[in-house]
């Protein structure tokens, strides 16, 4: 195990993605575990379960952790949320259980004024996603870039992992995708250490 | 080599690894993907079998028993109401002791119309004659799908293998699949002894009169009493050659000198580890049990690893309805016969996908006590949400 492994060896990650259907909730998190497993932790990812209906609001969850994880529950007490779709902040919980000190990263150019938001302790990171997926992927689907900028944030996983979970995931859907997508990671890691350099 | 898999292709990777004939399924929720992931193998040429895609899930089990009574190793999927539709066929593929196998992704039964996971759906066929194993991760489900081919065609009885629908049905988790060549060492090709052949004209399932229809039924009987220690040698044998086993009918955790017990099945049982190692490192004696095989009923090992405990906790996903917990009751019933007299306290939660978290588990263990333990049975509390915000550290355990 490298000195990463054994700073985390006694705490488990837990991530909770907030979309709307079709968003690629699901598919987020199951990029974001895949990567992690990649660099060596166990990882799980699962959807909250239900139908899924397109423009509902969904929630998907990552645990990742250096030793075997056990437990299938929902995830209740996040150590980062990702959000995307900011209209959610202002309809749905997204912020609950989030834990102290625990990272908001926001598909929003801006951070809004929200419910919640007056909590000091958290950490946020703001982010165009969806224009950056319409410029580089054609259509504004926000979760690689959004990924991207996670992993800055948190370096629970490598940029080069999520790339090569990107490609695995993605590869049925073409190059091109593929090629898009990694740019879109990189585009959201790139914002993100910006941000991370500028508070 | 370990790869991160949703538990339906987990399972869909096994059952293609074991070469099944016939696959013939009808989607349902949360079965859909596993079947999916077939259609796409047999579809791509990486499985030789014949794909039906049937009109209902009663035709999908006439499908399956039709082409194990011709000799082809079969698999088919469903849940719920797709294997309550199914029910017929499934007592007649058990009579016929045709070996076909399953998996159940065990989700709520209607109404109210709910797709969520808990055990209604595999309890309500526990008396049709098929064995039942029950998943605690996806490794098991896809290991247990391997093991239950080599059961069912040495016992000649079908297998059901139950994985909780969305907690393991729609997890990324790890998954170790084996080699082909590997599975194919443990389990060898089917010979099905009684095959239709149309050079040797037979009739399976054919009219039984009163003067021996309870003979089929007792033999029926007995293949599964033999089953108990069939499931269990292929487990460890399982064990041997691919370096992981489930304890055969039942699997305990943390047994040694526990006082209070859990007893459960299905995927719940990762949460109930974690809360067995956070009390046990309060001091506090407890261990878990979990019922891996629920037919045939393994009375014998249930009260060798309950045997000492002074409090007995069943919490199950399942109602009996006027009658409280079904595998409380049986445990109840074979605690008795064994002359165990420890209260089995019986607990009912996780219906229709209400999550049992180990906040919930822990207020089980710390409710009532044996004082509170009747003849019938209490539910589990609901997750109480966070607040604003939570604090502190999370560890295993």
């Amino acid at each position: 195990m490298n000195n990463k492994h054994e700073a985390v060896s006694l705490r488990l990650y837990e991530i909770r993605f907030h979309g709307r259907g079709g968003q690629g909730a699901v598919s987020a998190a199951a990029l974001l575990a895949l990567a992690a497993f990649d660099g060596g932790f166990e990882a799980q990812a699962f959807p909250k379960f239900g139908s899924e209906r397109r423009g509902a609001p969904v929630e998907a969850y990552v645990r990742i952790s250096a030793v075997p994880i056990r437990a299938h529950n929902q995830v209740y007490t996040p150590d980062a949320v990702v959000i995307q779709d900011a209209t959610l902040l202002r309809s749905e919980p997204v912020l609950r259980g989030l834990r102290e000190g625990g990272l908001v990263v926001l598909n929003s150019a801006q951070r809004p004024d929200v419910p919640g938001g007056d909590r000091d302790d958290l950490r946020w990171i703001c982010l165009p996603a969806s224009h950056i997926g319409e410029r580089l992927l054609g259509r504004p689907l926000p979760n690689t870039v959004l990924l991207g900028a996670l992993a800055v944030a948190t370096e629970w996983v490598s940029l080069s992992a999520l790339e090569k979970a990107v490609t695995g995931h993605l590869g049925r859907k073409g190059e091109e995708v593929v090629k898009a997508n990694i740019e879109a990671l990189r585009e959201g890691s790139r914002l993100a250490t910006e941000q991370r350099e500028n508070s | 080599m370990r790869k991160l898999l949703e538990g339906s292709q987990a399972v869909a990777e096994a059952a293609r690894l074991c070469r099944p004939q016939v696959v013939a399924a009808y989607p349902i929720t949360p079965q859909t993907h596993i079947i999916e992931r077939l259609a796409q193998h047999v579809a791509d040429g990486e499985l030789e079998a014949e794909f039906i895609n049937a009109e209902s899930e009663f035709g999908a089990a006439s499908i399956v028993l039709g082409a194990v009574a011709g000799g082809a190793r079969a698999f088919t999927a469903t849940a719920s109401q797709g294997l309550l539709l199914m029910t017929e066929v499934l007592h007649n593929i058990a009579g016929m002791r045709l070996p076909v196998v399953m998996v159940c992704a065990n989700r709520a039964v209607s109404a109210p119309i709910n797709i969520f996971n808990d055990h209604q759906d595999s309890m309500a066929l526990r008396d049709s004659g098929w064995i039942q194993l029950y998943a605690e991760s996806n490794q098991e489900a896809a290991d247990s799908v391997i093991q239950a081919y080599r059961i069912a065609e040495a016992c000649e009885l079908p297998v059901m293998v139950c994985m909780d629908g969305f907690y393991l049905t729609h997890s990324f988790e790890p998954v170790e699949l084996p080699e082909q060549t590997a599975v194919d060492d443990y389990l060898p090709p089917f010979h099905f002894a009684r095959t239709l052949n149309p050079a040797r004209p037979m009739t399976l399932g054919g009219g039984s009169e009163p003067d021996n229809y309870q003979e089929y039924r007792v033999a029926q009987h007995e293949a599964m009493e033999n089953a108990r220690a069939v499931i269990e040698a292929f487990d460890a044998d399982f064990g041997e050659q691919f370096g992981r086993d489930y304890g055969g009918l039942v699997q305990g955790y943390r047994l040694e000198g526990a006082q209070t017990v859990v007893l459960g099945l299905g995927s719940l049982m990762g949460a109930v580890r974690d809360v067995v190692d956070r009390l046990r490192n309060q001091g506090r004696a407890v261990g878990a049990l979990r019922l891996r095989c629920l037919r045939p009923f393994p009375a014998q090992a249930l009260v060798e690893g309950l045997g000492s405990a002074q409090r007995i906790i069943v919490l199950e996903k399942a109602l009996s309805v006027g009658a409280g917990g079904i595998v409380a009751a049986e445990l109840r019933a074979a605690l008795q016969e064994a002359g165990i007299t420890t209260p089995v306290e019986s607990v009912i939660g996780g219906l229709g996908g209400r999550d049992l978290t180990p906040e919930v588990i822990e207020t089980v263990i710390q409710g009532a006590g044996p004082d509170h333990a009747g003849s019938g049975c209490r539910f589990a509390p609901a997750h109480r949400l966070p607040t604003r915000n939570s604090k502190g550290e999370k560890a295993h355990g």
